[in-house]
């Protein structure tokens, strides 16, 4: 594959997939919102909130572009070490939740609980309501911010991997109103923790390779040496499920919290 | 202000939910550093793979003690 090509797919492919597990989680707040206040204020309310996350990746992101030449070996070691705790985090719950040690992520049950929530806090205002507008703002721009990571840091390896890892998040996004549009409820049709095994998986796989990079260790195959880092961390994460099941066994499996 | 406090609080938790993945992904990853700095140019491209054997071998141990934890305090109750 061209090489060019593959570094695009690096940054588009995770982009997309760790996209759609944080716009379905934002999807459910405002769709609640929606659905119990009204649409109007939810709808300005998340428009602000994707504006204020375009802010931000144009702030970071744009000094990756221009001055992504001078300092490149600095930008793998940082890119690589904010990798590896971004999807070390997610590879070790996806694990966990795999295991039954803590509950799946269950759209429908918070669906229900944003729901109870938001019509504790009473009536809305026919005209502007506060609370559907903050709500909204601040679930979309706070998972919008794991979105924005994971493309500003994808995106450092230039221009053009910032602007696919944008694209591959914007198309989540996009799949995403055209889901939610469609079927008008929680999105739980998603498989959202095996998704949020992939991109654990591969942003671990990345972060290992830039990582490595940024101390001048050149890898055998270059960027398809990240095939063989992936395949490890796979089985690495497979052995530890088959382990948490032998210390865990059914029926010892802790499944009260809902993460 | 309550926005930007609930904003850090999520960058923070967006890199630390476990303390112990997180030091040990620093650690791991600060070891490899002097490891590729001392050995020299012939074996300084076995960093890579060092720094994937002490990531998988961290994950493991913390999955495992998170495991045990999680059945002590399922058979304790």
């Amino acid at each position: 594959m061209n090489a060019a090509v593959l570094t695009l797919l690096i940054a588009a492919v995770p982009a997309f997939v760790a996209s759609v597990v944080e716009w379905v989680e934002a999807f459910t707040i405002v769709l609640a919102v929606g659905n119990t206040r009204g649409w109007r204020s939810p709808l300005w309310g998340t428009a602000a909130a994707m504006g204020t996350l375009a802010v931000i990746v144009g702030v970071f992101g744009t000094p990756l572009i221009i001055y992504h030449e001078q300092v490149s070996q600095s930008f793998h070691i940082v890119v690589g070490v904010l990798l590896l705790l971004f999807g070390m985090r997610w590879l070790r719950k996806a694990i966990l939740r795999f295991s039954g040690i803590i509950a799946i992520h269950d759209e429908e049950l918070i669906y229900q609980r944003e729901v109870a929530e938001l019509r504790a806090a009473g009536q809305a205002n026919r005209r502007w309501d506060n609370i559907g507008f903050w709500f909204s703002y601040k679930a979309v721009l706070l998972e919008g911010l794991e979105v924005a990571f994971i493309v500003i840091a994808l995106g450092a390896q230039g221009g053009p991997a910032l602007q696919a890892a944008v694209l591959g998040a914007t198309a989540a996004l996009l799949v995403t109103i055209l889901l939610g549009t469609m079927l008008h409820r929680p999105l739980t049709i998603v498989p959202e923790n095996f998704m949020k095994f992939v991109v654990g998986a591969m942003l671990t796989s990345f972060g290992i390779f830039w990582g490595a990079e940024g101390m001048e260790v050149h890898w055998p195959f270059d960027a398809s040496s990240l095939l063989v880092i992936l395949a490890g961390v796979c089985l690495t994460s497979w052995i530890a499920v088959r382990m948490l099941a032998l210390i865990a066994p059914q029926g010892a499996r802790v499944a009260a919290r809902n993460i | 202000m309550r926005v930007l406090a609930a904003a850090w609080e999520q960058i923070y938790g967006l890199l630390v939910e476990d303390g112990q993945i997180a030091i040990g992904t620093l650690i791991a990853f600060v070891a490899t550093a002097i490891y590729a700095y001392v050995v020299g140019d012939e074996l300084r491209n076995s960093a890579g793979w060092l720094l994937f054997t002490l990531l998988m071998a961290l994950l493991l141990v913390n999955l495992f003690n998170t495991g045990r934890k999680a059945y002590a305090e399922r058979t304790h109750h």
